[in-house]
């Protein structure tokens, strides 16, 4: 991890599209503004890793997960409301 | 088009149904197609099924459904990126977890999807409100009576 001392006011370059600039630092909070392309998503570690990880937790669920109501009795799967064309399934043939 | 899915064996889905998330899911970069396929009769839970890997599924439903209050925020760039003229054209999904014995949403990571060009994002919501787990429905007692 490459350490940089910023006074407030100052802006660090990474690459050639991306702007942190420090904008106040008060005691132990530092507030930072981020300039980035629209294609580059900038947020708080944490939270992006709590959703990453609940990601992975929720590809985990099967289908025996839901309750009983939920599942396909014979596994047909009709349009939603709205839909012009839905899913159709055809039997697979042997 | 016929898939393959773990869960439901081969499936015939209508191509056009197809929903890109460009960027794809959190955790999961390199899978960008998927199809919405209902749990079963009168469900409020859709299976969110990749066309690229037959294992990666998830259960997703609509928020509204469970909690009325919850507002997805969607920036004009978004929209853009999401080819949606408004945001009436962008339905909004959460993943579903299961804990014990009662499902949760993932509602600070939420789907946004446009619904004619059928293309998605995840979104990483800041507003500290609402949890990657909220509780939406407690499933122990149906499964009882769906036994009995």
């Amino acid at each position: 991890m490459l350490v940089l001392s910023r006074q407030r006011d100052e802006t660090i370059m990474i690459g050639d599209e991306v702007e942190i600039t420090i904008v106040d630092i008060r005691g132990d909070k530092v507030r930072l503004g981020i300039a980035a392309p629209r294609e580059i998503q900038v947020h708080r570690k944490e939270v992006y890793e709590a959703i990453r990880r609940e990601n992975a937790d929720a590809a985990r669920v099967q289908v025996d997960d839901l309750p009983a109501g939920d599942r396909p009795l014979q596994a047909h799967h009709r349009s939603r409301p709205g839909d012009a064309q839905g899913v159709r399934r055809r039997p697979v043939k042997p | 088009m016929r898939i393959e899915t773990s869960r439901f064996g081969n499936v015939d889905v209508d191509e056009a149904r197809t929903i890109r998330f460009t960027k794809g899911l959190l955790g999961f970069p390199g899978y960008t197609d998927f199809v919405l396929l209902e749990a079963g009769d009168e469900s409020s839970f859709w299976w969110l099924q990749s066309t690229q890997k037959p294992d990666l599924a998830f259960v997703v439903t609509d928020p509204g459904l469970f909690v009325p209050t919850y507002k997805v925020p969607v920036r004009e760039p978004q929209l853009t990126d999401l080819g949606a003229g408004s945001p009436d054209e962008v339905q909004v999904f959460v993943i579903v977890n299961k804990r014990e014995n009662m499902l949760t949403g993932n509602l600070q990571g939420p789907l946004v999807v446009s619904v004619h060009q059928r293309l998605g994002e995840q979104l990483v919501l800041s507003d500290r409100r609402f949890t990657t787990r909220v509780p939406l429905m407690e499933i122990g007692s149906k499964m009882h009576a769906a036994s009995a």
